[in-house]
C-alpha cells in the first residue's frame, strides 16, 4: 500500500486528478493543508473512485473550522493518525 | 557553482586571474592554456598530452550541456570522445589524482561540478 | 505497448511544474542527476505542466535565466533514460510527439501505478 499526500483542493488545482490516476485499488489518500477542502460534502465527489480509502487531517480541517462540513465517508485522522498511516505505508508520494 | 567571491590571484605569466575560495576560475572568459598550466604547476602537476585531451573533452561537454559533469558522465564523455580505454575512472584517477571531475573542471576554467561530493 | 516495458528503478523523479515560472523544474532535474551521479537507477515522469519541460525551441529566460534544455540533453550522460509522460497533459496543450526534444514513453492508465509501484523512492517536484 502506498500513501499519496495531496495538500491542494479540486476546486482549483487538477493535482488530485494525477493523485487519482497514480493510484492502484489498495492505495491510500491523505488531505493536508488546502487538500482538506476537497473533503467537504459538496466537493466529495471528486474523490468517488477511492471511497473508504480517502483520509483528512483533523488539524487542518479545525484550524479553518471546517470540521462539520466534512463528509462522512471521510476518515479524519490527526497527527499521530498521520504517523500510523505512513508506518503502514511501503511509501509515501506527495502530490502538490 | 562558481563564485564570484576572489579569494586570489594566480599569476599565469601573461597577467593574473582571480580565483575563488576553491580555486575556481571567478571569470571562466577568462580561461587560457596558459591558465591550466599555472593551476596545474602550483599543485605539482604536469599536464600531459593525456591531461590535455581529457580538459578539451570537459570543456566540449560544458559548451554543450551547461554544466560540469560529475565523475560518471565524465566517464562516459571521454570514452565517447578518447575511446574505451581511456573512458574508465581508473585513467581519470591516474592523471587528476583524488577527485577528477574537480580537479579537471578546475584546471579547465569551468565551476566546480554541483552534484558530486 | 507500455505494457511491456521494465518499470523498476531505484528512484522516479515526477516533474510537475513547467520551466522558468518556479524553481521546481530544475530542482527535480537536479535531485535526478545527483542520484545518477551516484549509481542509482533513476526515472523521470513527466506530469501535468511538467510536459512543457520537453518542448522544442526553449531558451533562456528573459532576465538571462538558464532553460532546461541543455539539462534534458544531459541526462542521457547521466544513464537517465527511462523517461514517460501523460499523454493527456500534453493533449491538453496542443502538444503532440513531433514537439518534443526527447523521445517519452507515453503512460496508459493503468500503467502509472505500477510505474509507482515499481520505484524505491518517489519525489514530486
Amino acid at each position: 500500500m502506498i500513501l499519496h499526500i495531496l495538500n491542494r483542493p479540486p476546486s482549483s488545482s487538477l493535482a488530485y486528478r494525477d493523485a487519482l490516476a497514480a493510484m492502484d485499488a489498495t492505495d491510500r489518500l491523505l488531505l493536508i493543508e488546502d487538500g482538506v477542502l476537497g473533503a467537504l460534502t459538496a466537493q466529495i465527489r471528486h474523490f468517488q473512485a477511492i471511497e473508504g480509502r480517502l483520509f483528512a487531517l483533523r488539524e487542518d480541517l479545525s484550524a479553518r473550522g471546517l470540521e462539520g462540513q466534512c463528509d462522512a465517508s471521510v476518515q479524519v485522522i490527526d497527527v499521530d493518525g498521520f504517523v500510523t498511516l505512513t508506518e503502514e505505508a511501503d511509501k509515501t508520494v506527495s502530490w502538490f | 557553482m562558481a563564485s564570484s567571491e576572489i579569494a586570489r590571484y594566480l599569476d599565469t605569466g601573461n597577467g593574473r586571474v582571480a580565483l575563488d575560495p576553491e580555486g575556481y576560475l571567478v571569470e571562466l572568459s577568462e580561461w587560457t592554456p596558459a591558465v591550466a598550466q599555472a593551476l596545474a604547476a602550483e599543485e605539482g602537476r604536469e599536464l600531459t598530452e593525456e591531461h590535455w585531451e581529457v580538459l578539451k573533452v570537459i570543456r566540449h561537454f560544458y559548451e554543450r550541456y551547461e554544466a560540469s559533469p560529475a565523475m560518471r558522465p565524465l566517464v562516459k564523455a571521454v570514452g565517447q570522445a578518447l575511446g574505451p580505454e581511456k573512458g574508465r575512472s581508473l585513467h581519470l584517477m591516474k592523471l587528476f589524482p583524488d577527485s577528477p571531475a574537480k580537479v579537471a573542471a578546475r584546471l579547465a576554467g569551468l565551476p566546480k561540478p554541483a552534484n558530486c561530493l | 505497448m507500455s505494457s511491456t516495458v521494465d518499470f523498476s528503478g531505484d528512484l522516479l523523479v515526477i516533474l510537475r511544474h513547467a520551466p522558468h515560472g518556479s524553481s521546481w523544474l530544475r530542482e527535480g532535474l537536479d535531485t535526478a542527476l545527483v542520484a545518477a551521479a551516484f549509481g542509482q537507477t533513476v526515472s523521470l515522469l513527466f506530469q501535468s505542466d511538467g510536459v512543457l519541460a520537453l518542448t522544442k525551441g526553449q531558451g533562456a529566460g528573459p532576465l538571462g535565466q538558464k532553460g532546461t534544455a541543455a539539462t534534458l540533453d544531459m541526462l542521457a550522460m547521466y544513464d537517465i533514460e527511462s523517461l514517460y509522460l501523460d499523454p493527456e497533459a500534453l493533449e491538453r496543450f496542443g502538444l503532440g510527439e513531433q514537439d518534443l526534444l526527447l523521445p517519452a514513453v507515453a503512460l496508459d492508465a493503468a500503467s502509472l501505478p505500477r510505474l509507482i509501484a515499481g520505484h524505491r523512492l518517489v519525489l514530486t517536484f
